[in-house]
């Protein structure tokens, strides 16, 4: 498909991600708990996209290569390797905000 | 209860940064009797060029003692090691400066490292 409004219930259906290195789809996975693998378009990139995606392999929150290494790391990959996705905390910025304008 | 003002966008997508310096005055322009008119207590911006013309604007009229505006910034969760160009803008000119990784914490610091937002 070409597009829909969420991903949701694909993610939620799915034992293995490979995606593009857009935060949103990198973050939207790993909140799911799934298996991501990001694949980097020289080309295409986006410099910051970059690096939010080393970030997270760095962390040992996803895999990562480019399409010529693709199929290698589907062969090799070791998906229990991977570490789990802490969540963000909104809280500590709304509870900073409060504070910042004299509301707590 | 609510109201909602549109101001030109800074830059396009892809647009060439000459032509963004015009782009970007404009949008000064604009900005600049609309934030005297709304006079903000807070300014919540997290990025785009776009939010560069309001918080300046904003800036400019608590410096002329006119109302003095809280500017809080949030950095992209993108953005682990280097700032986007309204990040390295804004730095100077925010109250708060949100960043959201540990590394920029480190360089900019005078920034507020408050963990992952999201």
């Amino acid at each position: 498909f070409r597009f829909k409004d969420s991903l949701a219930e694909d993610l939620q259906s799915a034992d293995l991600v490979i995606s593009h290195a857009g935060a949103g789809s990198c973050l939207e996975t790993l909140e799911k708990g799934k298996p991501l693998i990001v694949v980097i378009n020289d080309k295409l990139m986006d410099n910051h996209q970059l690096e939010l995606a080393k970030q997270l392999h760095r962390d040992g929150h996803v895999l990562y290569c480019d399409c010529s290494t693709l199929v290698e790391t589907l062969q090799s990959m070791d998906l229990s390797a991977l570490k789990p996705f802490p969540p963000g905390q909104p809280e500590k910025f709304a509870s900073f905000l409060d504070r910042v304008l004299g509301l707590q | 209860q609510f109201s909602l003002d549109r101001i030109p966008r800074s830059r396009e997508v892809r647009q060439s940064w000459i032509s963004s310096v015009a782009t970007t005055l404009y949008s000064i322009v604009y900005s600049l009797p609309l934030t005297y008119k709304r006079k903000p207590d807070l300014i919540l911006c997290n990025g785009p060029g776009t939010c560069v013309p309001v918080c300046l604007s904003a800036f400019l009229l608590g410096l002329l003692r006119i109302k003095r505006t809280i500017i809080v910034y949030v950095e992209s969760i993108c953005r682990v090691e280097t700032l986007s160009l309204s990040g390295k803008i804004l730095y100077y000119f925010s109250d708060y400066f949100i960043v959201q990784w540990p590394d920029l914490k480190k360089k900019y610091p005078k920034s507020v490292y408050l963990g992952r937002i999201v």
